[in-house]
């Protein structure tokens, strides 16, 4: 770093904290915004992606997980010829039905056999999971049992944690009440968490004889799922009972967009409002710095230096305070992360190394904004000023 | 003797029809090394545009400036600041320094840009800054400084890079008398051991002490009618005009008196001699 530069940035503490403050702030909010932003498509995906489900299959118009709106049948001429199909095509390991709800659900606390306490109100992504195949079940199941008998649940632990509810405790939902029996990890939404039942206990609560929402469908190794998609939905279009299907990546991808892409144009807004707060304070004190020196820049330009070393002298000041409000902003961001969560649920942070560049990036574009016009400034200050009193 | 500083019909004008303002009208200057030149006038004479237009900060409208040997009206725009950096030492009236810097720093910065930390030039300021009596004060910041001792510190930088050409604007303007006078010995020593060329611009009239020559400023030309030199007897400055002359070895010398002037005829070279001391 050049001397002058240097100690004119050292040399006033006050200025050289607000500036990095503006730029820290700005990091800080981009960075943060960018990680919930990660966090958030992580958590929303994460369960369609982590499944043991190669290919999911819903009625027509089913896009996505988070909705469920799917509908199709488990019994019945249709239904039976369906199975057949299925359990006849080579490339499919295991097919199971599985039932999605989304809904809401309260925990109960019995007090007496007449008296009880109701908790405040949970929404719930209720699944209903074929236990023999454990196709669409959770996860991993990291407490009590793996699998849910009649008028058993196991809940996600995020929902736990979230609602106090823990093994032995009541939770209600679709019109009875379950006990916890289980916890399991990867099936949290942040706006909801799984609650898995049986296949049957979920049908026979929520009035869906012979009805399920989805057949979920592991492949045999080496085939490919959308193929095998792409020939069910042939099939099914041949019998006028027409059906979608969606690899595991493509029913992620479309799960993560439904929550995302409301999300993302209000992101774009508030980072880009975040970048123009870092560099108009980077670029005030920075610019006012500039003009408070402007004599002292004559004096450099009269004893013989060029334009380009004084444009180097304000670039390089600004050049620090963007890289010292970089490692204040990210070093926020990063400290935070592990913790947010703890203190606000729904502050899920995923700080991805490829995010850090990108605001890395960003903050040099800060840097350039921030002493380009303080630099046009430079060039217009007439050395011959400096002669005068 | 060499010419530093040579400056011929040389003429600025600012601005363009009926508001041009002809500050500078076909003067023609020179310096040698050496020499100690003062540039009086009133206000409004074209002083500082004579000094600025020495210092290669400006472009004359027409004539030429040489400087060591070089025609720097004939240099680009982008060529004259290292002229400035390398062959031209700049006095200001209000010293000049860099605030946030030390004093050393401010000597060595013209030296090295400021860069790398070089030995060398940390050597050479320390030892300009000893000579001018500065040694206690590298690391002092400007605004710790005595006036006189940041005129000190502002003459360090300007012979930092060694050039023959030393400008000084009314460098004891913002001093008391004490140290105007400090200041202008210390000036006039570096013309005469250093050999360098100094032209100062000044008002103010003590100047004349350390004067080898004086020149009038008015309107835009130097008035030879008021011409000085330096009698090279008692060292007074007199008046070219009317006073008693003698030439030797080809230059013409100027005397208070008829007594001075006999004094140096009979031995010329120890008179010359005797001033050098
Ligand atoms: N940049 C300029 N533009 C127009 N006129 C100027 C400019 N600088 C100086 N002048 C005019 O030129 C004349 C000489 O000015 P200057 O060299 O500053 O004289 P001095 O230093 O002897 O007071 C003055 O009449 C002044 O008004
Ligand atoms: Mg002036």
């Amino acid at each position: 770093m050049l001397l002058v530069a240097r100690k004119n940035l050292f040399s006033e503490w006050t200025r050289l904290v607000i500036s990095v403050g503006g730029v820290a702030l700005s990091v800080f909010l981009i960075s943060l915004l960018l990680s919930l932003y990660r966090g958030w498509d992580e958590k929303v995906g994460g369960f369609v992606e982590h499944s043991n489900v190669d290919l999911w299959l819903g009625s027509e118009g089913a896009e996505d997980f988070l909705t469920a709106a799917s509908l199709l049948p488990t019994e019945g001429k249709e239904a039976e010829q369906a199975k057949e199909y299925l359990n006849a095509y080579p490339s499919i390991d295991q097919w199971s039905p599985m039932i999605v709800r989304l809904m809401q659900g309260v925990r109960v606390d019995r007090i007496s056999a007449t008296e009880e306490k109701i908790g405040s109100k949970i929404d719930i992504h209720f699944i209903g999971f074929d236990p023999n195949t454990r196709l669409g079940g959770p996860i991993e199941v990291i407490e009590g049992r793996d699998t849910p008998g009649p008028g058993e649940v196991i809940i996600d632990e995020k929902l736990g944690d979230r609602h106090g509810i823990g093994i032995g405790d009541t939770l209600r939902a679709g019109g009875r009440d379950w006990t916890v029996v289980g916890k399991s990890r990867g099936g949290d939404f942040i706006a909801t968490q799984t609650v898995f039942v049986s296949h049957a206990e979920a049908q026979a609560a929520l009035r869906m004889q012979g009805a399920t929402t989805f057949y979920v469908i592991k492949v045999r190794q080496g085939v490919d799922p959308a193929q095998l998609g792409a020939a069910l939905e042939d099939q099914a279009a041949r019998n006028e009972a027409p059906i979608v299907t969606h690899t595991r990546e493509e029913f992620a991808k479309s799960t993560r967009d439904r929550v995302t892409s409301n999300v993302l144009p209000i992101l774009f807004v508030v980072l880009g409002l975040a970048f123009i707060v870092g560099v108009s304070v980077a670029g005030l004190t920075i610019y006012t710095a500039t003009i408070e020196k402007a004599r002292e820049y004559g004096i450099l330009k009269a004893v013989g230096f060029r334009n380009t070393y004084l444009y180097r002298v304000v670039f390089e000041q600004s050049a620090v305070t963007a890289l010292l409000g970089f490692a204040v902003g990210i070093g926020l961001t990063v400290g935070i992360g592990p913790f947010a969560s703890d203190y606000v649920p729904q502050f899920v942070l995923f700080t991805r190394w490829q995010d850090v560049l990108l605001v890395a990036g960003v903050t040099v574009v800060m840097a350039l904004i921030a002493a380009y016009i303080p630099v046009r400034r430079l060039g217009a200050i007439d050395p011959v000023s400096v002669f005068k009193g | 003797m060499s010419t530093v500083l040579r400056m011929t019909q040389v003429t600025k004008t600012y601005g363009g029809g009926d508001a041009a303002v002809h500050a500078l009208d076909d003067v023609d200057f020179n310096i040698e090394a050496g020499e100690v030149v003062v540039v009086m006038g009133p206000s409004g004479a074209g002083k500082t545009t004579f000094l600025t237009i020495a210092g290669a900060l400006l472009t004359p409208t027409s004539g030429t400036v040489e400087i060591s040997g070089v025609n720097i009206t004939a240099l680009s725009e982008k060529e004259l600041p290292d002229v400035r950096r390398e062959r031209i030492g700049f006095v200001f009236q209000s010293f000049n320094l860099l605030e946030a810097l030390s004093a050393i720093e401010n000597v060595t910065l013209v030296m090295t840009e400021g860069s790398p930390k070089s030995r060398g030039a940390v050597n050479r300021a320390s030892e300009l800054m000893n000579m001018l009596g500065l040694g206690h004060r590298l690391k002092s910041l400007p605004r710790n400084l005595s006036g006189g001792e940041k005129q000190r510190v502002a003459i360090a930088r300007a012979l930092a890079n060694n050039p023959d050409l030393i400008l000084a604007d009314e460098p004891t303007a913002n001093l008391d008398s004490k140290r105007g006078r400090e200041v202008m010995q210390l000036l006039r020593q570096i013309a005469f051991e250093m050999h360098k060329a100094v032209v100062i611009v000044s008002h103010d009239h003590r100047t004349r002490e350390i004067a080898s020559r004086i020149a009038w400023l008015e309107d835009g030309t130097f008035r030879p009618d008021v011409a000085t030199d330096r009698d090279p007897v008692c060292q007074r400055v007199v008046e070219v005009q009317g006073s008693p002359a003698f030439s030797y070895e080809s230059r013409s010398y100027y005397f208070c008196s008829t007594q001075c002037l006999e004094l140096f005829k009979a031995d010329p070279a120890q008179q010359l001699a005797g001033k050098r001391q």
